[in-house]
């Protein structure tokens, strides 16, 4: 009968050199403005410092209104915000509806992806902005390290919008979320956060009209 | 009076403009001459500011490295005497008038600014220094020689005055920059271009000044002029942050064929420290990092790329915003409804998705003749995105202008 381990009749906490799973790393982070979402992540919100993957599964179910609270308060604290390649014109009365000031939004309209990461990367670098809003098609593994790097490097948030299609692949981003349509809801769905767990959330979309 | 007297290295009526404009910033008092390629400061009046000789010299063979320049250089009193240090570069800086003789003393004779028939005389009854040649009775000399020898001697030990017409640096910048052979890659012009950016500091900062915006033009053998506008957000004069500017807009420009000659002007200055407002960054001006980042953004994507986005006062969604461009007004109208974040350029839609809502009704143009009554609506489509869609009244079409993102 093997004896049972002297460990075993510690308290885990009492044991050196074990933590929990999710106090592995104290991870920064801003809270997203939503309780439910604040729950689920490390840190209680966006991680600071490092990339965070939305990928939207369609557009128009509110893949950045999830960000605006965030957005209004970098705003509010005379931080900037920096669109970087979005799919279409933001539109200047819909930003000044959702409090962020337009001297405070800064909308880069490179050409080419590659433009657009580099653009983002620069940004990121050097903690200018608030906030970076990135639409990358890039499937590979390598840019995105690059702009995952330039977020520790510069400690802002940084967020860069995916396809579907780049699920297949695995990602480096610290956080890595699905976004998916619901009745009058938005489905967040974590597959990845680091220093945290997967789950699943529903936030509350406003489609009163 | 001091006077600091650099040899130049380069032999170029353009290229010792271009110096004498880039030692503005260590003198106010520049003068140079195209015959001997010497260049002279007078930097008595600048000892304090420059806290020192030692400094000042410092500075200067810093900046003549940064140029890419090896020079020699002279101090001393009078200006000749300045000028004949710099053949002998072993000399320490004569400070005092009174130390002149002695510090020139035993320096060869041939290296006066003397005809050559002059020294060969000199040398063949027997004198071969300066100090001997010093020694004679200078009514003999000039007897012998001619007044321009003794009027020479006199101007270098300072015995009587020797003025020079400074050299007065132009308003504006204009700086040419010849190839012997024309250039074929950009890694080709970038070491000429950052000794003129380097020029272009010296001369600001001699003027106390900094620019916003600079024009570099290469011209080739047989096509127009590459013509690159670089504008910074900032004033600017640090010569390597203009550099790495030029140099990202370079290498994203198609050059039509090789270079034969780099023109740099900048036509306008500003003050370094200037509070005027910008229209670009209002309310940002100490956020240095921000600009910086402005710029480099903009000379890698074009001035196009980077945009801020402001409204106009137009009922139309397609002309009720714009990008910024210092008219624009940035506040909305109280109770402004709701629109989407995303702008589309309407187009036509076949099947109709889920209306969600009352219409409402945007009517304006008619007194431009584009006459667009419409009525928006919030839709909902199968798959679950948000629309703003329009039906045009004249025509009973629908469309999609917005997306709910």
């Amino acid at each position: 009968m093997p004896l049972p381990s002297p460990l075993s009749r510690l308290p885990l906490e009492q044991i050196p050199g074990v933590w929990r799973g999710h106090e592995l790393a104290a991870v920064k982070a801003r809270s997203t403005g939503h309780a439910a979402l604040d729950a689920l992540l490390p840190g209680g919100g966006w991680p600071i410092g490092a990339l965070t993957e939305l990928v939207p599964l369609i557009e128009g179910i509110g893949e950045v209104d999830v960000l605006r609270t965030t957005l209004k308060r970098l705003c509010d604290e005379k931080r900037h915000i920096v669109f970087v390649r979005p799919p279409y014109i933001p539109y200047a009365p819909a930003l000044l509806r959702a409090g962020l000031p337009l001297p405070r939004v800064l909308w880069i309209d490179a050409a080419q992806d590659e433009d657009a990461r580099w653009a983002a990367e620069q940004t990121l670098r050097e903690g200018a902005a608030g906030a970076v809003l990135l639409w990358s098609s890039a499937i590979a593994d390598r840019p995105l390290r690059r702009l995952q790097l330039a977020a520790e490097a510069g400690q802002s948030l940084a967020f860069i919008y995916r396809p579907a299609v780049t699920l297949n692949n695995s990602s480096p981003a610290a956080l890595r979320i699905v976004l998916r349509p619901a009745p009058s809801a938005l489905g967040v769905e974590v597959l990845k956060a680091r220093g945290g767990r997967a789950g699943f959330v529903f936030l509350p979309v406003d489609t009163s009209v | 009076m001091l006077w600091l007297c650099i040899s130049s290295p380069v032999q170029d009526k353009h290229a010792l403009k271009a110096l004498a404009s880039w030692a503005g910033q260590f003198s106010s008092c520049v003068c140079f001459d195209t015959e001997r390629w010497l260049l002279w400061l007078e930097i008595g009046s600048s000892l304090r500011y420059f806290s020192g000789l030692a400094v000042l010299l410092e500075k200067v063979a810093a900046g003549l490295t940064a140029l890419g320049l090896t020079a020699t250089t002279g101090v001393a009193p009078t200006p000749e005497a300045a000028a004949l240090l710099t053949r002998q570069p072993q000399v320490l800086p004569v400070l005092k008038l009174n130390q002149l003789q002695q510090a020139i003393a035993s320096l060869p004779l041939n290296e006066l600014a003397l005809f050559p028939a002059v020294i060969g005389g000199l040398q063949a009854s027997g004198v071969t220094t300066v100090g001997e040649l010093l020694a004679l009775p200078r009514a003999a000399l000039a007897r012998r020689w001619g007044m321009q020898l003794t009027d020479y001697l006199q101007r270098l030990l300072g015995e009587r005055p020797d003025p020079r017409k400074p050299y007065r640096a132009p308003q504006t910048y204009h700086r040419r920059f010849d190839f012997a052979e024309a250039v074929k890659t950009v890694e080709g012009l970038l070491f000429p271009l950052r000794r003129i950016l380097y020029e272009l500091q010296g001369y600001l900062r001699g003027r106390d000044a900094a620019l916003q915006t600079l024009n570099v033009a290469f011209r080739h053998h047989d096509h127009a002029d590459t013509v690159l506008i670089l504008r910074t957000t900032d004033p600017q004069r640090d010569a390597l942050r203009l550099f790495a500017l030029v140099r990202e807009k370079l290498e994203r420009t198609q050059l039509p064929g090789a270079v034969m000659e780099i023109r740099l002007a900048v036509e306008r200055f500003v003050a370094l420290r200037d509070t005027q407002l910008h229209l670009w960054d209002e309310g940002q001006r100490n956020d240095a990092g921000w600009s910086d980042l402005l710029d480099k953004l903009r000379a890698r994507l074009g001035d196009q790329a980077v945009r801020r986005l402001g409204l106009r006062d137009d009922h139309r969604p397609e002309k009720a915003w714009c990008v910024e461009d210092g008219a624009a007004t940035s506040d909305l109208p109280p109770a402004f409804p709701d629109r989407p974040l995303w702008l589309l350029s309407p187009r036509p839609i076949q099947r109709l998705p889920k209306l969600l809502g009352k219409p409402e009704r945007i009517e304006a143009g008619w007194w431009t003749g584009e006459d667009s009554s419409r009525d928006y609506y919030i839709a909902q489509t199968a798959e679950g995105s948000r629309w703003w869609l329009y039906r045009e009244a004249a025509t009973s079409r629908w469309f999609l202008q917005g997306i709910w993102a």
